[in-house]
């Protein structure tokens, strides 16, 4: 939505512009990619952007596992979602950056942890590559057809708040972020048909049961605490968890959430019929 | 021991030497029978069988694949909407490297609905991955289920086939068939031992959710398959005469091509019709000759060549049509032949089911021999079809 919206915002000053998301088969939350191109004139390729002059990065737990700037055009800018200021950001070289806590701000007006239309704001104010009344004009125009009028105006004012609260400076220059390694065997290794049994490779399991290596917490905005007192044990947080995360400890006759797993949806707390699961901010 | 039989009684027959372990199935004309046999088989004790009624042919083959996938030898059969229906299936099965062997009674794809033989329903699944064949009689429907399985199930090719029988002119025709022993079978087709299965012993994840990182690789890989299967079909077929005495040729077959000029490409029933009009024309002198393609996919572009090379006109004929221009083996043989100037007509005819008589075969070689002494012919004929003048 926001690559679509920042798209829409730049035609509506007159230029060509082309948003599209790039995302695998999960489910909200899960990273994905999406990329906007912005020119004078009519834009052709129709290729992903592998050397982008601005990065947009809406979760700054990514930027413990991916390096988000390894393409970044050298006078290039990154813009991240985070508490901290740009100086104390780590991004594995000197570069222009900005930063905003988008997160804070959505929860504060739209009370809800989504970002995009905030760290919209951050962009106009860091790039100045479009303005922030366009923005405005755009969230409240794709926001509001889709989601009513009201939402469109919030929408608006999350990214108008985060063009306010957006500090710009240089990242810090420090850590050797490892490129992930991938499983990519060649036609001739693939198995048959890409039939897996469990099997380990250099770049970590593969088949049945690998998923144990995919942590998944950093997803999480929230995440379930549970009030034993309250707790009757009827188990039906453990019955909903879409994602198994929620262990019975059988000689304890009690339960654990395993957090590595847990992508802090909710469901469990929204089951739960005597209220003993508060969902809480994983991180601030 | 021969029996007079039709072509579905053989298809089943043959299933049933291959001891076939799961049997999804749907009826549809003209395969009806071909399950039905089967059905009795299974409840005589005569085959040690699941057969499984299905709620469609897109479970059928859903039914299939996953029983292929669990390690069982998976037959079943089909024909025209009913392969239509299940073609999302289709593709589930072939790049999965699941070696389900399923006849097809050719028949007409309707609208207009009809029941009679016609190629344009498996024509449509050419492209699926999975290999195609195109039988002559019912000896060689039988026989073929059998050389189905060993071809399916080799380690190099791992593919499903799917023989095809013209619809009623085999289906529903009694000829005599030497039906082979179960101990001779035996011998020559062992039991199907998958690497990997679905076993919750040894769990596999076989089909799963694939990103575009992998695909290419696997397409890459399954056309590999393809390119393998070739030398695998034609190693089996020379097994297959060996032990049993009868020798198809592998993809190809050639009827009077030692010393022809002309030549035409025929496929199913009308390759058969068309060797006594060859034989008639021999005895005019006329230097003709019959290329069978027996296999339609893997395509046998190679073979192909090396049969023409000496001739001056190429016929094609085709039992169903490509709509920009000829029929689909007519496209496939010309860019096989890219690059030879031999002149390739193409023959359309039994479109709908409509009878291919000696008459129009003989009009077909007249025609195609008018391309090898440089007269100027059409690219395409409509045969025997109103408004047009052959």
């Amino acid at each position: 939505m926001a690559a679509q919206t920042l798209a829409e915002a730049a035609v509506n000053e007159g230029n060509y512009a082309v948003a599209f998301p790039f995302f695998g088969a999960e489910r909200r939350g899960a990273p994905v990619l999406a990329f906007t191109r912005i020119d004078s004139k009519k834009i052709f390729s129709k290729t992903q952007v592998y050397a982008p002059d601005c990065v947009v990065v809406l979760d700054d737990s990514l930027l413990d596992t991916i390096d988000v700037v390894a393409g970044l055009k050298p006078q290039g800018m990154a813009i991240i979602n985070s508490k901290e200021k740009p100086e104390d950001i780590d991004l594995g070289k000197i570069i222009k950056t900005a930063t905003v806590n988008a997160t804070s701000i959505a929860l504060e007006i739209l009370k809800a942890p989504i970002t995009n239309t905030a760290i919209l704001g951050a962009f106009a104010k860091a790039t100045g590559i479009i303005r922030i009344e366009s923005l405005e004009e755009s969230i409240k125009e794709k926001f509001g057809e889709k989601l009513g009028a009201k939402v469109g105006e919030r929408n608006a004012l999350a990214a108008r708040t985060a063009y306010e609260r957006t500090i710009t400076g240089k990242s810090r220059g420090v850590k050797k972020l490892e490129a992930r390694k991938q499983w990519l065997p060649t036609h001739q290794e693939i198995p048959v048909g890409g039939a897996l049994i469990e099997g380990k490779t250099d770049a970590g399991l593969i088949g049945p049961g690998s998923f144990i290596e995919n942590k998944v917490s950093g997803w999480a905005t929230y995440r379930p605490l549970r009030d034993r007192a309250k707790c009757t044990m009827c188990l039906l947080c453990w019955f909903y968890c879409p994602e198994g995360t929620i262990h019975r400890i059988s000689d304890r006759g009690d339960l654990m959430t395993n957090y590595d797993y847990c992508k802090g949806c909710g469901v469990c707390a929204n089951e739960c019929p005597v209220d003993a699961i508060k969902m809480v901010r994983a991180r601030a | 021991m021969k029996k007079v039989i039709t072509g579905d009684h053989a298809v089943a027959i043959g299933a049933k030497l291959c001891r076939v372990e799961v049997v999804p199935a749907f009826p549809i004309t003209p395969q009806t029978l071909i399950i039905e046999h089967i059905a009795d088989f299974v409840n005589d004790g005569e085959l040690d069988a699941k057969f499984l009624t299905m709620e469609s042919e897109h479970s059928v083959m859903s039914a299939a694949a996953a029983a292929s996938a669990a390690g069982a030898r998976v037959f079943t059969a089909t024909s025209s909407q009913g392969l239509a229906f299940m073609h999302e299936m289709l593709y589930a099965t072939a790049p999965l490297r699941l070696p389900v062997v399923m006849a097809n009674a050719s028949r007409t794809l309707g609208g207009p609905p009809g029941i009679w033989c016609e190629y344009n329903d498996s024509m449509g699944a050419r492209d699926s991955g999975w290999l195609q064949l195109y039988v002559e009689d019912n000896q060689e429907a039988l026989d073929m289920v059998i050389q189905s399985f060993r071809i399916a199930e080799d380690k190099r090719v791992l593919l499903p086939v799917m023989p095809c029988l013209d619809g009623f002119v085999l289906t529903h025709t009694v000829e005599p068939v030497d039906v082979p022993e179960q101990a001779e079978v035996d011998s020559f087709l062992l039991p199907y031992e998958p690497d990997i299965i679905l076993d919750p012993k040894r769990p596999a994840m076989i089909g799963t959710f694939m990103p575009s990182e992998y695909i290419m690789e696997l397409r890459r890989q399954t056309a590999g398959a393809f390119e393998s299967a070739k030398e695998v079909i034609q190693q089996i077929n020379s097994e297959f005469a060996q032990k049993f005495g009868r020798d198809y040729g592998g993809l190809i077959d050639t009827y009077m091509m030692e010393d022809a000029s002309t030549a035409l490409i025929t496929m199913g029933t009308v390759t058969s019709t068309a060797r006594e009009v060859v034989d008639e024309l021999r005895q005019k002198g006329e230097k003709v000759g019959i290329i069978k393609l027996r296999f339609f996919r893997p395509f046998p572009s190679y073979e192909l060549k090396k049969a023409v090379s000496y001739i001056n006109a190429l016929g094609v004929f085709d039992r169903s049509i490509s709509y920009h221009g000829g029929g689909p083996v007519y496209n496939e043989v010309r860019s096989s032949l890219f690059g030879m100037k031999i002149p390739v007509i193409n023959h359309l005819a039994g479109i709908g089911g409509r009878d291919v008589t000696t008459k129009q075969i003989m009009k077909m070689f007249e025609l195609t021999q008018k391309a090898a002494n440089g007269e100027k012919v059409s690219d395409v004929y409509w045969h025997n079809t109103r408004g047009e003048t052959v």
